[in-house]
């Protein structure tokens, strides 16, 4: 025991040893002068960490980046613990993001937004999913937005795993364009997250869920559930028989997309840098094989589009947190 | 049929055999180690994985799985520490033996219970694993309600003569279990703006400071009189007939119980061996012995909780529907090497499902040897000095600790929850209910709340289900059967004295 403890010890200091060997400065012209290390603000096996750990594969399989790449989990506060990790670093400090970095500011729970990073590029997105039991007696989300119309009450929806978040949000735009007032909507938070919502409606203890399609895809391709609408802006392979919410009268696109991001006050040399090493990540066939593996599409967008997405993102998202009466 | 024996072929390669050893000698030793628990090595593993062909990964992933349940029990035996809330219960009987110096019997026993648990379990995935999945879709938020319910009674009746203290311990967890962002309406509640708080407190760093630090304090301030006590000599490693006659049945019938409370998305290995316990305090003849090293009182859980660990693997592999912390790490590893657990996998993949079922055969052959060898070892530690063993407790505390999110602010939580164990054990204050109110706290107040949403506030949805009402009454006779037998024994006693008079 004595012996193995000691193995396990050294082990540790030689994980922790090669994590955090980043202490030289970066004062010399050529970028990366250093190890990069990737932020995943998540604990591992979550959507950030798949994220962050494709990037770091992908460019270091096909020797993108001449530097290691580290990738680090911060779990904690929906991101915002990672988040607040980045601020204060180097720029060669990266990490995942997604819309919760704009609805944690809108939502008062962070001062931290969007433009205290230097935004590199939206990597992948995965669609939102509308969702049914089998026998539900609504055909088509129109008939369900209608019964919800009617009355709220009598129709629970599941969401998980809490609100605000994109499964919540695009409901309730959906919702809006319908005028069905969000705020007399009945969720039930599951806080487990997406596949405790899948078991609440298989087993119907909820009428309806909105969650990411990866939970629902392979449910509804086994005839367990049926999904009524994606939030993507056309069908989607192997979903032929799904319409999109624009063709079902909603007019509304709703991507769940994931991004990376830098500390703040990076140069514009390293910014170009990003832009070239990702776009060519992007371009490659790991990639895309990744993307299929994880039901995402390929969402990437370069810095400077990314920075305008977010401007429009923020608005997008504010407007539906004052529908939604999550703040008063 | 054939599918099984093909699987079975797969299984026997050496390469997978390789891999199931690897991960069972790995689940033990993290199982052991307080706070290193199977989901951190999952997910420390998931580099590894990316190269290996996906039905090999599955088999490592299982095997260091159930293998944590075989260590689980190690530490709470000889030093009071659970590796994990699975383990919690081991420390109630495990550790009383230890101390009568019968540490070698303590873990020949969980070893071997461990095993039987394991490959009835695995019998039973063979055989259950469909209805048992639409099973578990009926536990609503009423039920899930109710089972935890039940599992708090059971702890709070089962620290008998210290009833009230048990529940002053478990109102304290269920006060900090609110800690956190609540769910159903985003308002953050205690947090201090922290933001680390916002995810409420992890339990792990719970069960490491008030178990492990807590037992390190307090043995620090009886050190100098444990040193006057005279050390009681382990003198076998394996357990004796009389053992085995009292804990085979307790081990046979937990297994049932462990594998369909695990199926249950969760904290099933907790709440399997907890309420194995309290079955078998209940069923025994001499419950007065539960606690004072009683063997069956600690083969029974272990029994069980092996069984829920395999119980974990059907929601993830028929649903593609995570149960445990686990199982969550695992989904993700797996979705990255190509593979999505789901309604279809049975159907497109028969040869991985039933490769990995045989696996976890030779899995539990493979961690019975691993474990038996290691009992003479193991035992060891109890003649390690204080001096080296305590401070290597503390550094192990933590670097699992760390390994929880990676945050130095955890350190400090590890610290108070250390002084609130050592003053619990100071003040005769049972710990288990603690830490299992903080693990079902949260969960327990969601389901409750969604429950009563569902409803639109009437209570009625708790008397609904055959599931509920059964779930009722179990937890009031649990309650009152310790009062039931008292009032009984009373009785008889006095008719004894009647008749003698």
């Amino acid at each position: 025991m004595k012996k193995l403890s000691l193995f396990v010890l050294s082990a540790a200091l030689f994980l922790s040893a090669c994590s955090s060997s980043s202490s030289s400065s970066d004062g010399g012209a050529e970028y990366p002068s250093k190890n990069i290390e990737i932020v995943a603000p998540a604990s591992p096996g979550g959507g950030w960490d798949l994220t962050a750990r494709s990037v770091q594969k992908i460019l270091r399989d096909n020797k993108l980046v001449d530097s290691n790449i580290n990738v680090i989990n911060k779990p904690g506060g929906g991101g915002e613990v990672g988040w607040n990790y980045l601020h204060p670093k180097d720029s060669h400090y990266l990490a995942v993001n997604s819309s919760l970095l704009l609805t944690n500011n809108l939502l008062g729970q962070s001062k931290l937004t969007h433009e205290d990073f230097t935004p590199l590029a939206t990597l992948a997105t995965e669609w939102q999913s509308i969702a049914v039991p089998v026998d539900s007696p609504y055909e088509t989300i129109n008939d369900l937005l209608e019964a919800i119309k009617e009355d709220p009450k009598s129709i629970k929806i599941g969401v998980g795993p809490g609100l605000g978040n994109d499964d919540h949000l695009s409901f309730v735009q959906a919702a809006a364009m319908k005028e069905v007032n969000p705020k007399d909507l009945n969720f039930l938070v599951y806080d487990g997250g997406g596949g405790d919502v899948v078991t609440a409606l298989l087993g119907k203890h909820v009428d309806v869920i909105t969650t990411s399609l990866s939970e629902t895809k392979e449910q509804h391709l086994a005839g367990k559930l049926k999904i009524l609408a994606v939030s993507s802006e056309e069908r989607l392979e192997e979903l032929e028989d799904v319409p999109t919410l624009t063709e079902e009268g909603i007019d509304m696109v709703f991507p769940h997309w994931r991004g990376i991001m830098g500390p703040p006050d990076m140069t514009e040399e390293e910014i170009n840098y990003w832009d070239e090493k990702l776009s060519e990540m992007a371009a490659t066939d790991e990639w895309k094989e990744l993307l299929e593996n994880n039901d995402w599409d390929d969402f990437y967008q370069t810095s400077a589009d990314t920075k305008k997405f977010m401007e429009e993102q923020e608005q997008l998202y504010s407007e539906l947190i004052d529908d939604s009466g999550l703040v008063e | 049929m054939e599918a099984f024996v093909e699987g079975f072929h797969t299984v026997l390669q050496p390469a997978n055999i390789f891999w199931i050893v690897i991960g069972g000698f790995l689940g033990t030793i993290v199982g052991m180690l307080p706070g290193l628990g199977p989901a951190t090595a999952v997910a420390v593993l998931i580099p590894v994985t990316f190269g290996m062909n996906p039905t090999s990964a599955l088999i490592l992933m299982g095997a260091i799985y159930y293998g944590a349940m075989y260590g689980g029990s190690r530490s709470s035996i000889l030093l009071n520490t659970p590796g994990d809330g699975s383990a919690i219960a081991a420390t109630f009987d495990g550790y009383p033996m230890a101390q009568q110096g019968r540490a070698g019997e303590a873990l020949a026993i969980s070893t071997v219970a461990s095993f039987i648990g394991g490959i009835l379990a695995a019998i039973g995935f063979i055989f259950l694993a469909e209805p048992l999945a639409s099973f578990a879709l009926k536990f609503g938020p009423a039920e899930y309600f109710l089972l935890m319910l039940l599992t708090l009674s059971a702890i709070v009746s089962l620290s008998i003569g210290k009833m009230v203290k048990g529940f002053i311990a478990m109102c304290l967890g269920l006060l900090i279990s609110t800690i956190g962002i609540d769910a159903q309406t985003g308002v953050h509640r205690f947090t201090m703006d922290i933001p680390h708080l916002s995810e409420g407190i992890e339990f792990l760093i719970v069960i490491i400071g008030v178990y492990a630090v807590g037992e390190v304090f307090y043995n620090f301030l009886t050190i100098d009189k444990d040193s006057m006590k005279e050390k009681k000599k382990v003198s076998r490693i394996w357990f004796t007939k009389e053992d085995w006659k009292r804990s085979k049945w307790p081990i046979i019938r937990n297994a049932p119980l462990g594998f369909i409370v695990g199926v249950l998305p969760g904290a099933g290995g907790s709440i399997a061996s907890m309420m194995s316990y309290s079955t078998e305090k209940q069923l025994s003849k001499k419950p007065e012995e539960f606690g004072n090293g009683a063997v069956e009182g600690l083969a029974a859980p272990e029994s069980s909780n092996n069984a829920a660990s395999v119980g974990a693997m059907i929601p993830l592999l028929t649903m593609g529907i995570p149960g445990s912390g686990t199982t969550a790490v695992m989904l993700g590893a797996l979705i990255m090497l190509g593979i999505r657990p789901g309604p279809m996998l049975f159907e497109n993949d028969p040869g991985m499902v039933w490769t990995f079922i045989n696996s976890m055969f030779i899995g539990n052959i493979a961690l019975i040897i691993i474990n038996i060898l290691l009992v003479g070892l193991l035992i060891k530690i109890l003649d390690t000095p204080a001096k080296v063993l305590y401070p290597i407790i503390i550094i192990l505390a933590f670097i699992g600790t760390y390994t929880l999110s990676y945050s130095t602010v955890d350190y400090f939580m590890l610290l108070l929850f250390g002084v609130i164990g050592l003053f619990m054990k100071i003040m005769d204050f049972p710990i288990a209910p603690l830490v299992l109110a903080i693990i079902v706290g949260g969960d327990m107040e969601q389901n409750f709340r969604m429950a009563l949403t569902a409803s639109n506030g009437s209570f009625g949805i708790f008397f609904d289900s055959a599931i509920s009402i059964t779930l009722i009454i179990v937890t009031v006779l649990s309650l009152f059967y310790p009062l039931l037998i008292k009032l009984l024994r009373k009785k008889q006693k006095d008719e004894e004295k009647g008749i003698s008079a």
